[in-house]
């Protein structure tokens, strides 16, 4: 009697078993092909946005070059609208709509080749969207008229930002090096800021990329985004504060 | 004979059940199931060699898959990775409990 008893209870064990590790066993299949195909299209979703922002952004330059020509073409009728046409000229070079083109520096920043010490010490290896900002601030102070960082146009409503590890420009993420271009920036200025003096001394100590080459024709791509303001309405002019003056140079460099 | 129909009827309901785990419960789950094994092993060992007592397996049964859960759901309120740990003492003793059922088998 004792004999079937105990192999009842064994019986009833190895049901509980044989349910536990075929469930299990289930479970983990179910989960592996639940998370497996959803990577993949992820990935292709991204992929497939990527390319898609690519052919509206030539969409955009494609169209943008129509309707600079159309005006050109229909203003140009007559002597009275020639006016409008330069007016609207200077005001697309201005807004940075179109692309410029004039002698200027390039600067080059890249993250250091070198293995970092230690996981504290990582962030000096890396280049960050502040050195990009204060880079770009220099260079305006340097007398920049145009500067597009890795083909992405600076236009008044840029943002450079950091998103995780990436920096973003414009709301599109760069990947290193980080090519700075800059139309009628000065060297000497520009060699003589803060933060020109500090990237020669961090290339030496953690291996930072930085070059600066003068450059006699430098190509700037026209900003390729939304310009028009739609929020903002004109304020009343106060004869306190002027509303269009040119930035001086003079005073912003303060460096030397 | 009857551990062997207990498990294929085990394994059937589970089958036409489908039943599936909670995602959080499944790392708990899969080493309970590990330790089960193991108990059911070392019962059908015990069993060959007669010395087979049934509230004995019982309790071992249920308390070896409990504590190998909780050592597991332990480990992770430290943030220790236990389940290696075991997983290797419940393979080793899978392992010798084998090699017992297949000396009393096989004989030598």
């Amino acid at each position: 009697m004792a004999t079937d008893r105990s192999s009842l209870v064994l019986g009833g064990a190895l049901a509980i078993t044989g349910f536990l590790l075929v469930s299990a066993v289930h479970t983990g299949r179910v989960e592996r092909a639940r998370t497996a195909p959803r990577q993949a299209e992820l990935v292709e979703l991204i992929e497939s946005r990527q390319s898609l922002v690519e052919d509206l952004d030539a969409a955009v330059e494609r169209l943008r070059a129509d309707v600079t020509r159309a005006q050109q073409r229909a203003s140009r009728a007559t002597a009275v609208e020639e006016e409008t046409a330069d007016r609207l000229e200077t005001l697309g070079q201005l807004a940075g709509t179109t692309p410029l083109r004039g002698p200027g520096l390039v600067v080059e920043l890249a993250p250091s080749g070198r293995e970092p010490p230690s996981a504290d010490e990582a962030g000096a290896y890396e280049i960050h969207d502040s050195d990009i900002q204060l880079v770009v601030n220099s260079l305006f102070a340097a007398g920049a008229e145009a500067v597009a960082v890795n083909d992405s146009r600076l236009v008044a409503t840029t943002p450079i930002r950091a998103a995780g590890d990436t920096i973003v420009v414009n709301f599109r993420p760069l990947v290193p090096p980080y090519r700075i271009a800059a139309i009628g920036a000065d060297r000497r200025r520009f060699d003589a800021s803060d933060i020109a003096r500090r990237f020669k001394r961090w290339t030496e100590l953690f291996g930072l990329g930085y070059d600066v080459r003068g450059e006699r024709s430098i190509t700037v791509p026209g900003y390729t985004g939304r310009v028009s303001i739609s929020t903002a309405a004109p304020a009343p002019a106060t004869p306190a504060t002027p509303a269009t003056t040119e930035p001086a140079p003079a005073g912003s460099g303060g460096g030397r | 004979m009857a551990a062997l129909i207990g498990l294929v009827v085990g394994a059937l309901v589970a089958l036409l059940l489908r039943p599936t785990v909670p995602a959080d419960l499944t790392r708990y789950v899969a080493i309970a199931v590990v330790a089960a094994v193991d108990a059911s092993l070392g019962g059908l060992r015990a069993h060959l060699e007669r010395t087979f007592n049934d509230r004995f397996f019982v309790v071992a049964f249920l308390l070896n898959a409990a504590v190998a859960a909780g050592l597991v759901w332990l480990g992770d309120q430290l943030s220790v990775d236990l389940t290696t740990a075991v997983a290797v003492v419940m393979g080793i003793r899978i392992f010798q409990n084998v090699a017992a059922i297949r000396r009393r088998l096989l004989g030598g």
